[in-house]
């Protein structure tokens, strides 16, 4: 990996990171805003008049506590989803628009291998989503302190946002495996990220039932369990750790792809 | 008398992208300190050539090497001693051009003299080097990728149509660049379409067209005709823009009853006996 190059795409990254860090702050005060104990019994009853929405979005579990609340109403979707986002945009600013503009031709005429460039383009990714996690994780434990001192299960959320890094990592890795293996823009970021929105929508559909559950057995997201990594169950920590080893994996699948292909820069 | 060793070497390179596009059994050989220049018209396979020498597409058959070394599997190492400067040159629109020359010195380790002599070639092309590369002009563009090119004094130079943008003040101080590169040793493969560029900064010339390398002669003595033979091939010159043909015309490229004499003040072409005759063949 190469310093000089992670350096440069943490710096040209790093705004785009902060404006996703800014909304998802923004929810986690909101939600955090929202929550009260007395509404539990009116949030339960919404959830029973809708249980197959709520299901969908992964907030079928009655949030009682505050850690509860907060992985309701955060994990299920705005912390997968924009997420995602965020990574396909910036593997599109790291590796697909280089290469159809033709500016990775500069990194191409410095002398540094494609094993390395691709290394530090995959690094540059996981240092800026673990900066956004761990902002993020801050301003939860913030608000929550803030407005119900004592109520959160800091560790409980520490673990469950640390196995979300290995979904976030496990999303960046599919995303760009595909980048760094296909040619054409609308492949390269096609086809990982609509793997990715698949295997969501599985995971959304799995939880509304109703026959529809066999598709949690096929889709990667249903490893990542949030109330058992707050409860410490060795269940959900393999699940994490599995999405871990997984991301890491297709990074590394990613960068042997760079290595081989034909660039027409 | 002993052949000096190939610097810059194809052997039978191919690479076909089908529909007859790419470069089909090129092989040719640049000496040390040798410039030569590659011609061919848009399309004819001279970026792909350059590509397949950066080592940034792979050969679908034959080699090319640089240094002895394999341009793809040893790119890097050939780097360290390559300059190159991309046909389309694309730079980071954020970065001022200071800061993309810094960082490539930092990428390539650049010592106290290679950071000089970039300033000094910054000042050579009078390229202000605060301004935004996205506020640049293309030229000004283009000055940057020159001094990024020969800033760590290569041995050897890969320039695809380096003049591009240049005003011709700029294109005169780069032929003198060149040739002071040739003198200093450095081996030179230039690839353009432009004569000018070729006849003044190399000390041979290969044709390219349709992906074949069809021809080679030495640059100084080159004239125009003779390059758009080499280019086109002796019967596709002197078509001529005649309006009135244009119009008339069956609307078929290529048709031979559109090719007139260059005379614009011709007559209504008598299209049979033009056929017949062979008129608006190349003079």
């Amino acid at each position: 990996m190469s310093a000089t190059l992670i350096g440069r795409l943490l710096r040209a990254n790093a705004p785009a990171v902060g404006a996703f860090f800014v909304v998802i702050a923004f929810y986690a005060v909101m939600v955090v805003y929202l929550f009260d104990p007395s509404l539990a019994e009116s949030l339960d009853a919404m959830m029973a008049a809708m249980p197959e929405l709520f299901a969908a979005f992964g907030m079928a579990t009655a949030a009682t506590t505050l850690t509860e609340f907060l992985l309701n109403y955060l994990q299920g979707l705005i912390l997968t989803l924009l997420p995602l986002v965020l990574v396909i945009m910036m593997v599109s600013r790291t590796v697909v628009r280089p290469a159809e503009r033709g500016s990775l031709a500069c990194l191409l005429a410095l002398p540094t291998s494609r094993v390395r460039l691709a290394a530090s383009f995959a690094a540059a990714i996981v240092l800026l989503l673990a900066a956004l996690l761990a902002l993020s994780t801050v301003a939860e434990v913030a608000c929550s302190e803030a407005l119900f001192p004592g109520e959160l299960d800091v560790a409980g959320l520490v673990r469950a946002n640390a196995g979300l890094f290995g979904l976030w990592l496990f999303m960046a890795g599919v995303v760009f495996a595909s980048a760094c293996a296909f040619a054409p823009s609308g492949a390269a970021l096609g086809v990982g990220g609509g793997a990715c929105l698949a295997f969501y929508l599985m995971q959304m559909a799995a939880g509304v039932g109703e026959g529809l559950d066999l598709l949690g057995d096929v889709t990667p997201f249903a490893l990542y369990d949030a109330y058992g990594l707050v409860a410490g169950e060795a269940a959900a920590v393999a699940g994490a750790l599995a999405l871990a080893a997984a991301g890491a994996a297709l990074f590394a699948a990613g960068v042997a792809a760079f290595a081989r292909r034909d660039l027409s820069v | 008398m002993s052949v000096p060793p190939a610097v810059i070497e194809a052997c039978g390179l191919t690479k076909d992208y089908g529909r007859g596009r790419g470069v089909f059994d090129v092989t040719f050989a640049v000496a040390r300190g040798e410039a030569v220049g590659f011609l061919g018209a848009n399309g004819a396979g001279k970026t792909v050539t350059m590509r397949a020498l950066m080592g940034f597409i792979r050969p679908g058959a034959g080699s090319v090497s640089i240094e002895g070394r394999r341009c793809f599997s040893d790119r890097a190492r050939i780097q360290e001693t390559l300059g190159y400067l991309p046909g389309e040159l694309s730079l980071p629109e954020d970065m001022t051009a200071k800061r993309y020359l810094a960082f490539v010195a930092r990428m390539r380790g650049a010592d106290e003299a290679q950071r000089r002599r970039m300033r000094a070639l910054a000042d050579f092309f009078e390229l202000d080097v605060r301004t935004r590369i996205g506020r640049m002009s293309k030229g000004t563009k283009q000055k940057v990728g020159i001094v990024a090119a020969f800033a760590h004094a290569p041995r050897v130079l890969l320039l695809d149509e380096p003049t591009s943008g240049l005003d011709l003040l700029m294109q005169q101080r780069f032929v003198e660049l060149v040739r002071a590169e040739k003198r200093r040793g450095a081996t030179i493969l230039l690839s353009s379409h432009l004569l000018g560029e070729v006849e003044r900064t190399c000390d041979r010339a290969l044709f390219v067209r349709g992906g074949r390398l069809v021809s080679e002669a030495p640059a100084a003595s080159l004239t125009l005709e003779e390059t758009l033979a080499h280019l086109y091939g002796a019967g596709n010159v002197g078509r001529s823009w005649d309006a009135r043909v244009v119009c008339a015309s069956e609307g078929v490229p290529g048709d031979a009853s559109a090719r007139v004499s260059e005379d614009a003040s011709a007559p209504e072409p008598d299209r049979a006996a033009r056929s017949s005759s062979g008129e608006g063949r190349a003079s």
